[in-house]
């Protein structure tokens, strides 16, 4: 069994599913918790396919058991539902191969909270991006309980790792209504952007690369609700827009389809 | 018939995959690898915005997403006609530099370590059913310190694709024309600290590390022999100064190295569960025989191993063998050859502003690119028509070490890696894990679909 020492430490299963896994590097990027203090002192990760040590039946032993504890149920990824999910295939147990629909559902079922991670989890994303070959779906949409959704493509370490630390620490932190953590999500990209004085100006830039506001080009920084012009990424040095690049609405449901063309002039 | 092992998930790598392995007498005679997971890129890209396809195509792959921008971004200028500056072609690479740094170190540490190294501190990596581990105490923890301090490098990396291309995984920077970034003093000499912090841990722990474990396992130099066939499109191969150049295109079969011929490559879909017709090729789980999504892609119908031991090879610098120890230390040799590369390329920057134009879409238009990435040679076919995409293909490096077998009955070279390997304790067969690895496997970007239409001249659909 899965023993669990610390107190205040829950188990946590992170299930990759119908995606590109950077969800999980993004995690890895987490810095200060870093991954080494994330799992041993916010959770107790029993199942991760990238990182764990088993492989095989043992390593979905591990998936099981967890079930019959409590925890978290991180999902990175959409949920192919082409062929009764098999177009993604997490396990051969025993002989029988447990697709991502089949491990999502049974594990979703006893978790005592579930996580979207990343915007494929949460809307679909572009694993679900028309005319989506293998019938994606979100978490929320195959399940009826209420999902934490944490879109962002990739997500960010910082709004996994506070949301886990909320989760264990305080309990559900408080959601929008499409269950989207208001500490991280709560406002638009443009309300806080960095180049949101061009925008009162009226200086706007006509091509990447340049100085202005590209709501010209294309930003969808007002339609996308997260909290990178504060936070920013990677050691917190920087932004697509600190880039000279609009804003992709990566975040937001109906990305990418609703959200394209990604740039125009 | 032997024994059937049949080992799902392969753990420790980038998506779903499967091995069943037949074993007679503790030798592994019969191998399938199966990768379980499809989502069909080429016709979501179908119809799409041209210029998008950088910031699309790059979410097919987490930890290689860079890989993409960069192929798209040089097939978009293939198709559109756009120079790229030196200035601009040096920070793309270096980009894509910190890519590979960032992959190799994540490869060598937390993904193909803990199968040879006890990592006790991390109770998920910890718990294997196995127990042939080899390692005195000391020198085991040793190098456990080293996987929990790679974990800062491996992140410092990205801090370095950041700097220059605003964030990753999903790259802002890499775009149509070169970059977008606006170089100064001071992000240069971020850059610069970034890559040296690195390299002071790549030069000591981790050459240091390979060299032990190649020591402690050195059968490993007997298991895991594929054909002895390479290839490469190429990287860091645009400038003519050696200390900025690795390796240009080119394969190598039985011995002989040839120049690369694009026209050679071909795609089978036997063992693969797609039916073929005159128009498309559509899924068929159902399909009698089929075991995997992965294609079959050949060169001159041989079966090719791409990667960093491919790429070392061809440029003669590695030539102790192609076993599943050789691979890892090729990968860890090319971690520091490119620390050196991106070093060099970082002090030849100039501080210009940025260069990007606003790029007008032809009514058609067709480009190619082929370039080499960290798991090896990566394709992308873009067909513009009515200024939108209506053929996009993709050919990546786990194609072509993935492969199912082709009509033939030929392996794929992760598969003819494990036949003729020896399982020591067929209780624990440990090994297959370690040979898989070995090739660093990612199948979200392994699966894919391609049409025979119009536009992708290169590609004959075989069967």
């Amino acid at each position: 069994m899965i023993d669990d020492k610390s107190k205040n430490k829950m188990n946590a299963i992170w299930l990759e599913a119908t995606g590109c896994s950077g969800n999980m590097i993004s995690f890895l990027n987490s810095e200060n918790p870093g991954l080494y203090q994330i799992l041993t002192n916010i959770i107790n990760l029993t199942y991760n396919n990238t990182l764990m040590g088993a492989e095989g039946d043992y390593a979905f032993e591990k998936f099981l058991e967890t079930l019959e504890t409590e925890f978290i149920l991180l999902v990175d990824g959409a949920i192919s539902v082409k062929d009764n999910g098999q177009y993604t295939i997490v396990a051969n147990y025993k002989g029988k191969k447990i697709t991502a629909l089949e491990a999502v559902k049974m594990a979703a079922e006893k978790a005592k909270y579930v996580i979207a991670v990343g915007t494929c989890a949460s809307y679909g994303g572009i694993s679900a991006a028309r005319p989506n070959p293998s019938e994606s779906k979100s978490l929320q949409d195959i399940l009826t309980r209420l999902v934490i959704r944490l879109p962002g493509c990739p997500c960010h370490p910082d709004w996994v790792v506070g949301t886990l630390a909320h989760l264990v620490g305080y309990g559900v932190p408080e959601l929008d209504e499409e269950g989207r953590p208001l500490i991280f999500y709560g406002v638009t990209i443009h309300d806080n952007c960095t180049r949101r004085g061009f925008f009162e100006r009226g200086i706007f830039a006509s091509k990447f690369g340049e100085e202005g506001c590209m709501i010209r080009l294309g930003c969808r920084g007002p339609i996308t609700q997260t909290d990178c012009p504060r936070r920013k990424w990677n050691g917190y040095v920087n932004w697509p827009i600190g880039a000279n690049t609009n804003c992709i609405g990566c975040a937001q449901p109906g990305f990418p389809d609703g959200t394209e063309p990604f740039v125009r002039y | 018939m032997g024994k059937i092992i049949t080992i799902d998930p392969v753990t420790r790598i980038s998506g779903f995959l499967e091995i069943q392995a037949e074993v007679e007498e503790n030798i592994i005679v019969k191998a399938n690898a199966s990768g379980l997971l499809f989502r069909g890129f080429e016709k979501m890209l179908k119809g799409r915005p041209p210029l998008d396809a950088i910031f699309f195509t790059e979410r097919i792959c987490g930890i290689c997403s860079t890989a993409h921008a960069f192929a798209s971004a040089v097939a978009l200028e293939d198709a559109l006609k756009i120079p790229v500056r030196i200035n601009d072609r040096y920070i793309r690479d270096i980009i894509h530099g910190f890519e590979f740094i960032q992959n190799h170190l994540r490869h060598f540490y937390i993904l193909t370590l803990p199968s040879y190294v006890k990592i006790t501190s991390l109770k998920l990596v910890a718990d294997q059913d196995y127990s042939d581990f080899r390692l005195p105490e000391e020198i085991n923890n040793k190098i456990e310190e080293h996987y929990l301090k790679s974990i800062e490098f491996s992140r410092l990396a990205h801090e370095g694709a950041a700097i220059l291309g605003g964030k990753t995984p999903h790259n802002h920077g890499i775009f149509v024309g070169g970059v977008t970034v606006i170089m100064d003093a001071y992000k240069l000499e971020k850059v610069k600290a970034i890559i040296n912090n690195i390299k002071a841990f790549v030069s000591t722990a981790m050459l240091e590390d390979v060299g032990i474990i190649s020591e402690y396992y050195s059968d490993y130099f007997e298991k895991g022999k594929s054909y002895p066939n390479f290839m490469s499109f190429g990287t860091f191969n645009s400038y003519e100064e050696k200390d900025i150049s690795y390796v240009g295109a080119g394969v190598m079969i039985n011995g002989t190295r040839y120049p690369l011929n694009a026209e050679k490559i071909t795609e089978q879909v036997q063992y693969s569960w797609f039916n073929n017709n005159q128009v498309t090729e559509e899924v068929n789980i159902n399909k009698p025989d089929a075991y995997s999504f992965i294609k079959t892609p050949r060169y001159e119908n041989y079966p090719m191993e791409v990667g960093p031991l491919a790429r070392l090879i061809l440029t003669g610098e590695y030539t102790n063998g192609n076993s599943c120890m050789d691979r890892i230390i090729a990968r860890v040799l090319e971690t520091n050859k490119i620390l050196n590369i991106i070093e060099n390329l970082a002090d030849r920057l100039e501080l210009l502003p940025s260069s990007q134009s606003a790029y007008q879409i032809p009514q058609s238009a067709y480009g190619v690119a082929l370039v080499d990435t960290t798991r090896g040679a990566l394709g992308h076919w873009i067909q513009i028509d009515n200024q939108v995409i209506n053929h996009y293909n993709i050919i990546t490096p786990s194609v072509w070490n993935l492969s199912p077998k082709d009509v033939d009955g030929s392996p794929g070279i992760v598969e003819r890696a494990l036949i003729g390997s020896t399982i020591n304790n067929i209780k624990e067969p440990i090994e297959i894990g370690r040979i898989v690895r070995a090739f660093d496997p990612c199948i979200s970007c392994a699966t894919h679909l391609i049409g025979k239409d119009k536009g992708v001249h290169v590609v004959e659909v075989l069967v």
